[in-house]
Formats: structure tokens, sequence, C-alpha cells
């Protein structure tokens, strides 16, 4: 009981400065006096943050740091905390895309300083840690639970921001055609490529009566006999090749740009499987074939992965970065200097 | 300059001699003929004057070696054993037979025969084809899908009047028209027509041979060119002219008139023993076999847009003079438009499509239902007088490319001859065909010929 409270009926009394000491009353006589409608003015707070500058934040802020609490036990109680060296090697490097400063902040109810948004993000960062070792150990109730948690904090894109830079996989439409682009200094190609269909094979009366030879059999012809057997009646299947909708040979009168278009198809070996569409724009006529083949290069390794190395070695697959170097003042062009005069 | 010194050269009569007997002659200096023995020199001197002693005998080396371009060198001349000149021939390639020539034929390519009185050699080919030859080691060539179909056609034509039978070869540059042609051509000689060739049309428009106005006929004739196309028809079809003879009187002018009955091959001897008579008596002969029926005939013109061109020729007022203004081509649209005709025969031509000094008139285009490429309203004027020309021409469209059949066929006879630098396999087959879109020229010329690969 508090000194200082004095029952109602005492509240009459003035207490001046001259007095310094209070009048004694003994606790026994104050026992029948009731205080229980002089509770608290102010209502106990809810949240031991309630003193903090930030209280939401603060709240908020120990709510996760509990929840990567129980993870820690969680894991722990699994022996997966401490993880040696070699196993958090081990575990995929993840590239986090959370919520940026301002959304945090409107996820928190309360503006964010730099400092505060880094420490929200830290213990996103070490939750979502907790979460992978779960996802590779397979304890998929506490993986869950924590992505239920981190999920709230990630960016609506993040797949697209975590995918950026690396290669998009080519999409097949229902034709089986892929769709790719090239480019080379200012010009820009789309490339169809789709599987030349072969015809099936007319079957003649003189095949089906003779028996279908074996393997060794047109092994051994082909040894003794090269010249004959090689004149074989299947028909060779031929790439056609369509730019803006032109013969390659008519749109690309110069050989040197003609053999750089078929040079992917060419290194592939795949002269004779592919047809070929491509629209070019930009550009001219060098430009125009190297984008042709840039984009083709794409379309076969797409078709084909195994070729990809091939043409990877072959840098084919690369975009040539080389564009037309800027004039420079007190230069001629780009690198030409003005006849130097002595005097 | 020097080739068209050259051409004249080659032509071993004067033109003063006809001088003499019509007087209103008109030559241009550059379409005068030159003695024998002296070129003429349209270059300048250069510092160095006083060469004109030396000044012949180098133009004269000059000119042996543009005659010379791409003959090959005589053996004798190539003993080093790089040239493995003993090397035996692996071009084994059978002979151009009409009998042969069926369906099962296709693909293949066979060697034109070599006589005396082959058409080739003595009416000339085409620039390309000249060159090509020149480079194999034998002229061949592979028959084509569309060979069989234009022999079929001539083979139609050979009971049918020439008015029925006009077809105009078409397709996009080096498909193998001219080539076409040529076949079309040693197939009629060797089945025993009467044929006449000219492998350049655009040599008669484009103001190289002599013209002279005539008053008679009001146009202007080219006596040299009709006296040399006199010359070549007399040459190559000589065994079947003998049989033939004129059935109506013919007048010609300045000498009394040839009464029926005398030998066709007398009358082309009055055309060249004088060059001013030259083109009346070439257009007599032409309608002389074109009543009898005992050979059909076949008139092939190659470059034959160059015909419905204004020709390059100027009168005195500087206008272009129109090409049926002049004797030969107009003798030609004749027979092409069914003016004139053939009473058993055909009449066939091969366009250029990759000459740009002559290029494919709009009248020509519209008679035989091409693509147009540039604007062709109502409002375009088209000469009357060139449609009429055109009218009722039959198109035969060669395809643009290969089969690839055809394309393996072409491949081996480039690559037995020993004339592709690159190694010949599968791989350099196809990257060429694929390159070259299946077009003839593209593939072996820009393909097989120009580029090297390991």
């Amino acid at each position: 009981m508090n000194v200082l409270r004095r029952p109602s009926g005492l509240s009459k009394f003035r207490f001046y400065s001259t007095q310094t000491t209070r009048p004694f009353v003994p606790p026994a006589s104050l026992n029948h006096f009731d205080f229980r409608q002089r509770q608290r003015e102010k209502p106990r707070p809810t949240s031991p943050a309630f003193y903090t500058a930030r209280p939401e934040f603060y709240d908020q802020l120990s709510s996760l740091e509990s929840a990567l609490q129980h993870a820690k036990t969680a894991l722990t109680s699994c022996h997966l905390l401490p993880l040696p060296q070699f196993a958090r090697e081990a575990l995929p490097p993840r590239v986090n895309a959370w919520v940026d400063k301002r959304e945090l902040g409107l996820k928190l109810r309360s503006t964010l300083t730099t400092s505060r948004y880094r420490r929200v993000v830290l213990v996103l960062n070490e939750l979502e840690t907790y979460r992978a070792i779960a996802e590779k150990a397979g304890i998929a109730e506490l993986q869950e639970g924590i992505r239920g948690i981190t999920e709230l904090f990630e960016r609506a894109d993040a797949a697209t921001m975590l995918a950026r830079g690396k290669a998009k996989p080519v999409k097949f439409d229902e034709y089986g055609r892929s769709y790719t682009l090239g480019k080379r200094k200012t010009s820009s190609a789309r490339v169809w490529i789709v599987p030349v269909q072969q015809p099936p094979a007319d079957k003649s009366t003189a095949s089906q009566s003779i028996p279908a030879a074996t393997e060794t059999d047109t092994a051994l012809t082909a040894l003794l006999d090269p010249i004959s057997s090689s004149k074989s009646n299947e028909p060779v299947s031929v790439s056609q090749i369509l730019v803006n909708n032109t013969p390659l040979s008519t749109y690309f009168p110069i050989p040197a740009d003609r053999a750089r278009v078929i040079h992917p198809i060419k290194l592939a070996g795949l002269l004779g499987a592919y047809n070929i569409f491509a629209i070019v724009r930009g550009g001219g006529t060098s430009g125009q074939s190297g984008a042709v083949a840039h984009g083709i290069a794409k379309g076969l390794a797409a078709h084909e992965p195994a070729i990809a190395t091939i043409l990877r070695k072959a840098k084919l697959l690369r975009r040539d970065p080389r564009m037309v170097e800027r004039k420079k003042p007190g230069l001629a062009k780009a690198r030409k200097r003005y006849a130097w005069v002595k005097r | 300059m020097l080739t068209l010194s050259v051409r004249c050269q080659r032509v071993s009569c004067q033109l003063l001699a006809s001088s003499s007997t019509s007087p209103l002659v008109q030559t241009r200096s550059y379409a005068t003929q030159p003695k024998k023995g002296q070129i003429v020199k349209q270059a300048s001197q250069g510092f160095k004057g006083k060469k004109n002693t030396s000044s012949g005998q180098m133009e004269h080396a000059k000119k042996d070696k543009k005659m010379m371009a791409f003959q090959p060198l005589p053996v004798s001349q190539l003993p080093h054993p790089l040239f493995e000149s003993d090397r035996p021939d692996t071009l084994a390639l059978q002979s151009f037979h009409p009998e042969m020539l069926t369906r099962v034929a296709e693909s293949q390519a066979l060697k034109f025969p070599h006589n005396e009185n082959d058409p080739f050699r003595i009416f000339g080919l085409p620039r390309n084809i000249l060159v090509e030859f020149r480079l194999l080691s034998k002229p061949c060539s592979v028959i084509r899908s569309v060979t069989i179909d234009a022999i079929n056609k001539l083979d139609a034509a050979s009971d049918k009047n020439s008015k029925e039978s006009r077809v105009v070869l078409t397709g996009p540059q080096g498909c193998g028209k001219s080539y076409l042609l040529l076949q079309a051509l040693q197939y009629c000689n060797a089945r025993d027509w009467l044929v006449l060739y000219i492998p350049r049309a655009t040599n008669l428009v484009n103001s190289t041979t002599a013209h002279t106005y005539d008053m008679r006929t009001r146009t202007y004739s080219q006596p040299i060119f009709a006296y040399q196309t006199l010359q070549r028809f007399l040459k190559v079809n000589a065994l079947r002219l003998e049989q033939l003879r004129t059935q109506t009187e013919i007048e010609i002018e300045r000498r009394p008139p040839v009464p029926p009955g005398t030998p066709l091959v007398e009358l082309i001897n009055i055309g060249l023993k004088d060059q001013g008579h030259a083109p009346t008596v070439l257009g007599a002969v032409l309608e002389e076999i074109g009543k009898q029926t005992i050979f059909p005939v076949l008139l092939a013109v190659d470059d034959f847009q160059a015909l419905y061109c204004k020709s390059h020729y100027r009168d005195q007022h500087f206008s272009a003079i129109k090409s049926y203004h002049l004797s030969m081509p107009r003798l030609l649209l004749e027979y092409a438009s069914g003016q004139k005709s053939f009473a058993r025969g055909a009449v066939f031509g091969a366009l250029s499509m990759g000459n740009t000094t002559f290029p494919l008139p709009l009248e020509l285009r519209e008679a035989l239902s091409l693509e147009h490429d540039r604007p062709c309203g109502p409002y375009v004027k088209r000469q009357p007088e060139l449609v009429e020309y055109a009218h009722g021409l039959e198109r035969l469209a060669v395809p643009g490319s290969l089969s690839v059949p055809e394309a393996a066929s072409v491949f081996e006879v480039w690559m037995k001859d020993r004339a592709v630098p690159s190694k010949p396999n599968d791989e350099l087959f196809l990257t060429k065909y694929s390159e070259a879109s299946g077009n003839a020229r593209a593939f072996v010329w820009k393909g097989l010929l120009s580029s090297m690969s390991a």
C-alpha cells in the first residue's frame, strides 16, 4: 500500500510545507477501506514495447525474433544447428528479394528508417536461412511454418527479380516452333525454328517383296560396293531459310552474309533438320546477317541442348557487344586524329 | 571499246563493198570496220608520246588476253606433274541424245555433242555459259524436269504452226533459263529441225552493229548482223537447206528477182555475196522455210526482253530508235508475235532478268502475267505496238531452285572436274545448297567455285 495514497475522506486536509511529517495512520485502520476503484488510471500497457518510440514496429520485430528463436530451437533439437561449414556451403546460395523500405513500413504500420529496415531484413534473412536448412533436411512442417512468415515480406515480383540476368528458357509452341531473338550492332532479328517434317515414305511393292535387310548386310554392301549403295532412294531433306519472307539467297546477295547465317547450323551438323523463318529489322546487311545468325544459334540450342556447348565454344550464343564507337571532340572520327601540323 | 573493235575484227567482209551498191548508207564511226590487221585504238597516248609503232603490238597482246579469258592452256604447255595432265578423265558423261530424254533421265548430267556444225560453236553462246563451258572439261548440262516439259512442248509443236507455240522461259535470276534454251536447241538440232539461235539479243539493240536507214522498208536495217546470221544459219543447217527450194519469186533490191525453185542455199549465197542484200535475203529465207513442211523450225532467242526495250541507237533528232524500227529485232518480234509464222515449228525466248540496261518492260511483263515490282496502274504508259508484239506469248516458268537430285548432279559434275577448291563432301553440298536456296547460278558460282573451306 502506498503511503502516498490517501483515503478520500482525508483529502480535505492540506499539507503545507511547514508540516514536514505526515500524520501517521496505522495500516490496520485502513483495512476496511476499499481501494479497488482506485486502480491504475492508465491501463497496463499491452506490450512491453509501449514506452518505446515505435511500439508497433518493436512489437513486430519482437514477434519475428521470437519466431526466429522458435525455429532455432526446433532446428537445434533436430541437431541441425550449429551447421558445420561444409553443410552451410552445400546450401544453395539464396539471394533474397524482400519488400523495400516503404512497403515494409506500410506492412509494419510505421515509417522506417534505414537502420530499422536493416534490422528487420537481418532477421528475415536468418529466418530464410533456417527455412533453407529445414527444406534441405526435409522437415516440411517447419519449412512451411517459416515460409508462412517470410512470404508476407517477399516482393510481389520476387521471381522475376531473382531470375534477373539468367537466361530465360526458350518456350516451344503447340507446333514445336521455338521463338528466339538475335541482335548485332543495331539490327534485331526474330527467329522461328521448326523441325523439318519428313514425308511418310511410300512403300513400293518391290521393297515389300524383298525381306528386310539386316544391319550387317547393309554395312557389308556399303563396304564392297560403295558407289551404287550410296545412291539410296531416301529423299534428302533440305533446310528452307526465309528472311523477311524472301529466300536467303535473295535477301543476302553477298556470300559472306549467307555463310554467316548458315554457320551455326553447319557447326551443329543440323543442315536439313530445321526450317527457319526470320524477321529482321534495323542496321545494314552484315548487322542483319549477324542478328539472324545469333537468333538461329539460340533457337538451335533450345531445340538440341546437346549442341549448346559447341555453339557456346564457337561464341555464337554470345551477343556480339561491339557497337559503333562515338566520335570524340578534337578527333575527326572515333579514333582518327586530324593531320598534325608542326606550326 | 576494245571489245567493239575486236568484234568488228571478226567479220571478214567489209562494209565498203556494200556502200558502192547502196548509196544511202549511214554508218556511225564506232560501227565501221577497220581494215584487216589494223586495230582501232581509242585510248589516249599518255605522257609518253611516239609509241605508235609499239602500240599496235601492245594492243594486239591485250586483245589476245581478252579473247583468251578462261580458255584453258593446251596440255603441251602444262608439263609440270602438279597439273596431272595425264590423269584420266573422271567426268564420264553420256552424250546428249534425244531418245534418252525421258523422265527417267531426270537429274542426270549429259554432255553436249561436239561437231563441226555444232550450233553452239557456230551461233555462239551467252557470256555466262561461254565462261562455264571454258572452265568445264567438256560442255554439259543437267536434265531437269522442266527440260522434259520443254521437250514435250517441242514435240507437240513440231506438227503445229509456230503461231501456236511461242514460248518464253521465265524465272528468277540464275535459275537456268539460258541453259534450258540450249538444251532445247540441241534437242531440235538432233531431231533434224532447222534451228536459228540468237544467243545475245542485246547485241541487236545496244548499237554495236551498224544500222542503215532503208528507204524501201522505212526501217533501219542492220546489214552486218543479218549477214552474220545468214552465214551461221547456212553453216549449221547446211544439209537440211540443200533439200529445200524457194516456192515463190523473191524480189531483192538492185538485182533481178530470184525465180521460184531456186535452192535455198543459192538464195542465201546472194545475201552472203553482198552485205546490203543480207537483211532482205534473211527475211525471204525465213519466209520460205516458214512455208515448207519438211523440217520444223526453231527460232531461239536469248535476252528476249531486249527486243521489247528501246534501243541505244539514236536518230538524227537524238531520240532513241524503237526496237521494232530496226530490221533484225523487227523480224524476230514478228515471228514472236505470230504475225509471221513457220508452218511447222516453234519460237522460244529466254528472258534475262539480271540485265539492268535492258530490263523487263511492262508490256512483256503483263503479257506473260509476271509479278510487278513497280507501279503498273492504268496511268503508266504502255506502248500499243509492243503490246501487240507481246500478245499471245506463252510462259514456261523455270523453277527458281534446283531440286536436290539435280543439284547433286551439278555438284558431281564440278567435283569430278576438280573445279571445287573446298573439300567436296555432303556438308559442303548442303551448306552451299542452303546458302543459295537452290538457285543454280548462286550454287555454282557464289557457292562451290567462290569459297574455300577445310
